[in-house]
């Protein structure tokens, strides 16, 4: 087996440098990870100086997703001899834990952690992913919120809290969730497109108003973003196809979603450019769209 | 009225001005990594950090409330600040002054801060009066009134000497504002040398609220909530969307990225 730098020609500086723009993009490539981080600190450790502990750390967590229970006991120990009694590194060590499904032995750990510091947010979060990982979705809500009661400004717990209603069919209480990470990220037409979806899903004439808008949103932040395109044209269409609504608002939705339409098949074009396979994926667009608008009227 | 210009001996520039310099920045580089030895760790109670993220939301719910639906903020206000139970008028924490003389961690504090900062002056400024004297070291751009005399040119008894010129202990003190800008630079923004800033600190600490009064923090954000209105930031994004073509250039690109790098 070839060795990375091998492979790709690169230099050892490269390669860190990768590592720590993964790093700082949170990126989750456990493979890659693995792969380039290994031959770093297998060929070149004397030279990365105090770098080596945040990648032992990098490397020991994407050792895990990828079941190198050796990998992450070797950065373990290393960590462990630097930093003793370390709270980071004791949540480490409970992650491996978990890794290996010793989920007392894990809740032990973090117990301990948070004996010595009750306002450790990480040790808190791995006590309710353990409760996830062990398909306890209820107690897990229950422990999350609770959670949240005492830390309003996690983001990164909010978005998982709307996961899990999701999974619970809960979606008024995942829209809530949502609403949060969009009064604090308004930029991010992420959040617009996910809160209009779940709308759509809780269905509704309000609801289904309420996608439309922020389906727009989402667009208006990024005009790429085909997902919220699709669901413009279909929560217009919906909207449109109700019995419920006035002739004002129909002609209007209407109005929007012929828009949409047009949109979608402006990116189509433009996406083949007139290739063979392309000419079939615009033309099963067209239908698609045809089929939608025959049903409504 | 003009008076003949002085010509001071170089020397004094070799031996006393740049001497005076290099001796207040290591002295300021000192202090700086003294002052992170003796740091002592901050702990915070589960409360204060819980207080002060609740706080935060309150005000992110005012700034940025109108992205979310009327009857989703109108939700959030109520829970803020409804009359009988809303949070901000349910909550009442202990507000315990931390004064110095009963909390004994910020005396410990105090005194680190008089030690690393205020000794070291008080030092160097005696010892550079003490070596320098005698002699007029550097003349200010600006003119000054007589009344500065004793205090910026002590040890020249000249009765007719301008009062630009100064002794060796001003050109200290100057540099010792001056050099802050250094010390942003070499030690990065936060840095233990900063001491105009710690003596900014020290005396807007003693009238500004302290860290536990967050009753206070409590009354002053509902109130402001209770003035914020909901503007519905989505009112006419359709409109504003389809006012023009979406601009989908460069959307597909033929390069695909391969491998890792």
């Amino acid at each position: 087996m070839a060795s990375v730098s091998e492979m790709y020609d690169v230099t050892w500086e490269e390669m860190r440098d990768k590592l720590r723009k993964w790093r700082e993009d949170n990126h989750r490539n456990s493979e890659q990870i693995v792969d380039v981080a290994e031959e770093l600190i297998n060929e070149h450790a004397s030279k990365l100086g105090d770098d080596i502990w945040i990648i032992y750390e990098q490397v020991m967590i994407a050792a895990l997703d990828c079941s190198r229970d050796d990998l992450a006991w070797t950065c373990l120990q290393e960590l462990k001899k630097q930093f003793p009694g370390s709270q980071r590194v004791k949540r480490l060590g409970g992650m491996r834990l978990e890794a290996l499904e010793k989920y007392e032995e894990a809740g032990k750990q973090y117990d301990s952690i948070l004996q010595e510091d009750p306002t450790n947010t990480a040790a808190r979060k791995r006590k309710i992913s353990i409760l996830k990982a062990q398909g306890k979705n209820t107690d897990a809500i229950r422990e999350l919120n609770e959670y949240l009661e005492l830390f309003v400004g996690d983001q990164e717990a909010w978005h998982e809290l709307s996961d899990l209603y999701i999974n619970e069919h809960d979606y008024g209480k995942a829209a809530f969730c949502l609403e949060e990470l969009m009064m604090t990220n308004p930029h991010n037409h992420l959040y617009c497109e996910q809160y209009a979806e779940v709308k759509y899903t809780q269905g509704g004439l309000e609801n289904l108003e309420l996608s439309r808008k922020y389906f727009a949103q989402a667009l208006k932040l990024n005009n790429r973003n085909m997902r919220a395109l699709f669901g413009l044209y279909m929560s217009a269409s919906h909207i449109a196809a109700s019995p419920k609504v006035n002739a004002a608002v129909k002609k209007a939705n209407v109005k929007y979603a012929a828009w949409a339409a047009n949109q979608i098949n402006r990116a189509y074009q433009l996406a083949g450019r007139g290739t063979k396979e392309n000419k079939c994926s615009v033309k099963a667009v067209e239908e698609m769209l045809e089929s939608m608008q025959i049903t409504m009227s | 009225m003009a008076e003949p210009e002085l010509l001071l001996d170089s020397n004094i520039r070799l031996w006393v001005v740049l001497p005076i310099v290099f001796i207040t920045f290591l002295v300021g580089v000192i202090r700086h990594y003294v002052s992170i030895l003796l740091q002592s760790d901050k702990k915070l109670t589960l409360e204060q950090v819980s207080d002060s993220q609740v706080l935060i939301r309150s005000r992110i719910l005012r700034e940025n409330g109108k992205y979310i639906p009327k009857q989703s903020f109108l939700m959030r206000k109520f829970y803020f600040n409804n009359q009988e139970d809303g949070f901000f008028k349910k909550t009442k924490r202990k507000v315990v002054p931390p004064s110095p003389m009963t909390d004994p961690s910020m005396l410990t504090d105090m005194m680190k801060g008089n030690v690393t900062n205020v000794l070291p002056m008080i030092l160097i400024g005696g010892w550079i009066n003490w070596t320098f004297s005698g002699f007029v070291t550097t003349k200010v751009p600006f003119p000054l009134t007589l009344r500065f005399k004793p205090m910026l040119q002590q040890g020249i008894e000249l009765l007719s000497l301008d009062a630009s010129w100064v002794s060796s202990a001003s050109w200290y003190f100057l540099n010792v504002f001056g050099l802050r800008s250094m010390y942003s630079l070499i030690l990065g923004q936060d840095n233990g040398a900063d001491q105009s800033r710690i003596m900014q600190e020290q005396m807007s600490g003693a009238a500004m609220a302290m860290p536990a009064d967050t009753n206070k923090a409590f009354k002053a954000e509902w109130e402001a909530l209770e003035l914020t209105d909901h503007q519905w930031a989505l009112e006419s994004v359709e409109e504003e969307l389809m006012s023009r073509e979406l601009d989908l250039d460069g959307m597909f690109s033929r390069e695909l990225p391969t491998g890792i790098f």
